[in-house]
């Protein structure tokens, strides 16, 4: 082996050396990356620990599992002093007037506008990597890719021009962009704001007494309340210690960009681990069945019947109550329960859609060709039968994604699912109920309109990609009528 | 006639490579139950063409599913043997014999996998029989595409499915088949997809493949005219049953069963060019029951009464040693056909 390693790797490394463009896209890459590596580090190493902790042992700080937990804790504290380009520090917004400047803020802007800084920092670097995929992409499609034309160019092309999807997938793009950056474009932090708000403290200026005065962040909040029309703080405003508010604060006086930011993480992380799953197992039961069909296929259909035939809402209340002070309740504030929940009784409705297509496909002589010559069954479904059913997963799974984020949103309203310290937006609309006729009415109308706003983009963003994969589809509107006759 | 009749490939001694008797091939349905193979038996001998010929809906692809266990579910081969090399593979299953059993489909459009590349998948069927991975199997999937006449195959291994016409797609098809180093090809009406002179072509290359691999070749066709040119016996098959069996010479010249002579009266050459070509009116009935007739007596120009209630069986004609039968009350019975 070591004497074929040389030889590969000059086969590897041969483009960069005589392709400049391919260089330099490399070197964009890696640079956009190297701004965030910190934080990537950081990231996985907290993620490795964490997952760790989740078993029983762990607890013990002798066992092996308890080591491994120090071990990447550690590096987790290592990795969280690597510069980044968008961390808090870099942009710090968290200041205070001292009578004639600001102090402690980014350049000596004020709170307001150095965040604004810091948001369109972080949107700006979001979208260069978007500008760096879709050149590379162009570039691969231009250069090096055998085939001149491949199906997948008419999907992408007929997304291009669909307005509806491409609207989706910006409401996307920034929610996710959202979901990836919490921590940084808070104004301030879950744990300063809301966790531990007794241990830090707000320095701000002091207009009567005309003096610097510093005091406990939990203080500040109770005199920041938006409690009805006499006490409030509204979106885009100060309140009484300097600090700045996006979209106003919450009936607590904690601020709501805050707890709407750290939500949207809840939100998208139950989502997708949800839809990942019943996506998983979907499309699992919908190969093997289209696959064997038969009696496979009928015990399959049993199988989700059943499953259909129970009461989901009443399961989830009752598995939620059940299994709340449990290890597994625990983990991710009792988010991973919900998503457990909601994959094993959803992945019904996406396996009835896919099931169609999955049959259709595995009609075709392509599959009994591979059966002819001894392919094994699960390589046949992998390789002959998926490809022609991920398209269906994406519509479907991003359809169920804004499903399960109104799920979740309903549930922590209704005081279920995410146990309270953790923000969720559904809770946000529940503290803001009584004061929706009053002057303080940003504070329920705001993270509803974020989710219906989110819930329509994934929606779009299925929408178009059904349309771009169906070539019958009509696509776009107006410009599109000379195209559609042609097909 | 110029040739001794059927003694071909068949030296005494030689085993058949695979040898099928009474095979059955049942569909259960809702509303009923299809006999669509209903007691088949031929045997195939290393190195030979047999073709297998009947008009739609007669059973021809379902033989041909059911020799390579492709019968989905609500099939199922009832009975029957299918000794392949000496083993039943009804008992002991196909998955020794993958590959050693290849089949070339009628639409090379719907055989290839759209998303794939042609070498992909010739490689996929190279990594399972011949264990070739990485570079050699880019290699013998440039040697396969040139051996079944893809012009630049460097450059063909690396285009898709639809980059290739319904020719040259065939021709691919037949690459995987090799891939698998096979002993027999079952030919599923291979060239019916294709226009006439890429028929010719995809023919002559399948001969000059027999004679380099030495592959025995079960030719399925509805074209008389095809399996006349490339069997060395023929076996024609009707609503399920296999009504005469007989060397190719041999069943031109002197066909005993009025089936097989209607069939071959569709060849327009062998009806003058001023007269209309001869029909039969009808339809294959679907076997949905065990035999209680001759199943083509209905359309049979020369039935009797008793035809319509007694079903046939087999019987030899000709003279000794001829591997000729028919399953015809009437067959052998009239006076020898043409000449002497």
């Amino acid at each position: 082996m070591a004497t074929t390693t040389p030889a590969d790797n000059r086969r590897l490394l041969a483009p960069l050396q005589d392709d400049p463009k391919l260089a330099a896209w490399v070197a964009v890459g890696l640079f956009l990356f190297a701004l965030q590596a910190g934080a990537v580090a950081h990231f996985l190493t907290g993620l490795v620990a964490d997952l760790l902790g989740i078993f029983p042992t762990a607890e013990a700080s002798n066992s092996v599992l308890g080591r491994l937990v120090g071990l990447f804790e550690v590096a987790q504290r290592r990795a969280a002093e690597l510069p980044t380009l968008l961390s808090r520090d870099v942009v710090p917004n968290a200041g205070h007037w001292n009578g004639d400047r600001w102090v402690g803020t980014f350049m000596g802007f004020s709170p307001a506008v150095s965040w604004g800084i810091r948001v369109t920092l972080v949107y700006a670097y979001a979208f260069t990597w978007v500008v760096w995929a879709v050149l590379g992409y162009r570039y691969y499609r231009e250069q090096y890719r055998v085939a001149d034309w491949t199906p997948r160019d008419d999907i992408v092309d007929r997304f291009r021009s669909h307005g509806w999807g491409l609207f989706g997938a910006t409401i996307v793009f920034l929610f996710v962009v959202m979901v990836v950056f919490a921590p940084t474009l808070g104004p301030t932090t879950v744990e300063q704001n809301m966790e531990s708000s007794y241990d830090y403290e707000t320095t701000y200026w002091n207009s009567e007494t005309e003096e610097v005065e510093t005091i406990l962040t939990g203080e500040a909040n109770l005199n920041s309340k938006s409690t009805g029309d006499q006490s409030r703080v509204m979106p885009m405003s100060y309140d009484d210690f300097g600090r700045f508010h996006p979209f106003g604060t919450l009936p607590n006086g904690r601020d709501l960009f805050t707890f709407i930011v750290a939500g949207s993480r809840i939100s998208l992380v139950i989502g997708l681990l949800s839809v990942g799953l019943s996506a998983a197992l979907a499309v699992t039961l919908a190969m093997t069945s289209a696959y064997y069909k038969g009696r496979v296929d009928l015990g399959t259909v049993l199988l989700s019947d059943a499953v259909m035939a129970m009461p989901q809402l009443l399961l989830l209340i009752m598995l939620i109550t059940v299994l709340s002070d449990s290890w597994v309740g625990e983990i991710y504030s009792g988010g991973f329960v919900l998503a457990l929940i909601f994959a094993f009784t959803g992945w019904t409705y996406m396996w009835r859609s896919i099931r169609g297509p999955a049959l259709q496909i595995s009609e075709r002589t392509w599959i009994d060709a591979a059966q002819s010559f001894g392919q094994r069954p699960w390589t046949i479904m992998r390789k002959h039968m998926l490809p022609y059913i991920t398209g269906y997963i994406l519509v479907y799974g991003s359809m169920t994604l804004g499903g399960a984020i109104i799920a979740i949103a309903g549930l922590s309203y209704l005081g279920l699912g995410v146990a309270p310290p953790t923000p969720e937006w559904g809770r946000a609309i529940q503290l803001g109920q009584e004061y929706v006729n009053t002057g303080s009415w940003h504070i329920s109308l705001i993270p509803g309109l974020l989710i219906t706003l989110v819930v329509t983009g994934f929606n779009a963003l299925g929408d178009g990609i059904r349309d771009a994969i169906d070539p019958q589809s009509d696509t776009g509107t107006g410009g599109a009528a000379g195209r559609g006759g042609g097909a | 006639m110029s040739r001794p009749d059927g003694s071909t490939d068949r030296t005494p001694g030689r085993e058949p490579l695979l040898s099928v008797s009474d095979l059955r091939t049942v569909f259960y349905t809702d509303k009923e139950t299809i006999h669509a193979v209903d007691g088949i038996s031929f045997d195939i001998y290393p190195g030979e063409t047999v073709g297998l010929v009947g008009e739609s809906g007669s059973g021809k692809s379902v033989t041909a599913r059911s020799l390579l266990g492709l019968v989905d579910e609500p099939g199922v081969v009832e009975e029957g043997t299918l000794e392949f090399k000496g083993e039943d593979l009804l008992e002991t299953g196909w998955a020794e014999y993958r590959g050693d059993l290849s089949i070339v489909f009628q639409d090379p459009s719907n055989a290839l996998n759209p998303v794939y590349t042609v070498g992909n998948q010739i490689r996929e069927a190279l990594a399972i029989h011949q264990g070739l991975r990485g570079s050699a199997a880019r290699e013998r999937a440039i040697e396969l595409l040139e051996a079944v006449g893809i012009p630049d195959a460097p450059r063909r291994v690396k285009e898709y499915p639809h980059q290739f016409s319904g020719g040259m797609q065939q021709r691919a098809v037949i690459a995987i088949a090799l891939a698998c180093d096979p002993d027999l090809l079952v030919c599923d009406e291979p060239t019916t997809a294709l226009d006439v002179t890429i028929q010719a072509q995809i023919l002559d290359l399948l001969d000059e493949l027999q004679r380099e691999e030495d592959l025995a070749i079960l030719f399925i066709s509805h074209d008389m005219g095809v399996i006349e040119e490339t069997a060395d016996r023929i076996n024609v098959i009707y609503a399920g049953e296999i009504v005469e069996r007989a060397p190719t010479e041999r069943l031109l010249a002197a066909p005993e069963h009025p089936y097989t002579e209607a069939l071959l009266n569709s060849i327009p050459g062998r009806t003058p060019p001023d007269q209309r070509l001869p029909t039969l009116d009808g339809e294959v009935p679907t076997p949905d029951g065990p035999a209680e007739s001759c199943r083509f007596a209905p359309r049979c120009p020369v039935a009797v009464e008793e035809c319509h209630e007694t079903p046939p069986d087999a019987v030899a004609v000709g003279e000794n040693g001829t591997d000729h039968s028919a399953a015809c009350l009437l067959a052998g019975e009239s006076e020898p056909e043409g000449e002497q």
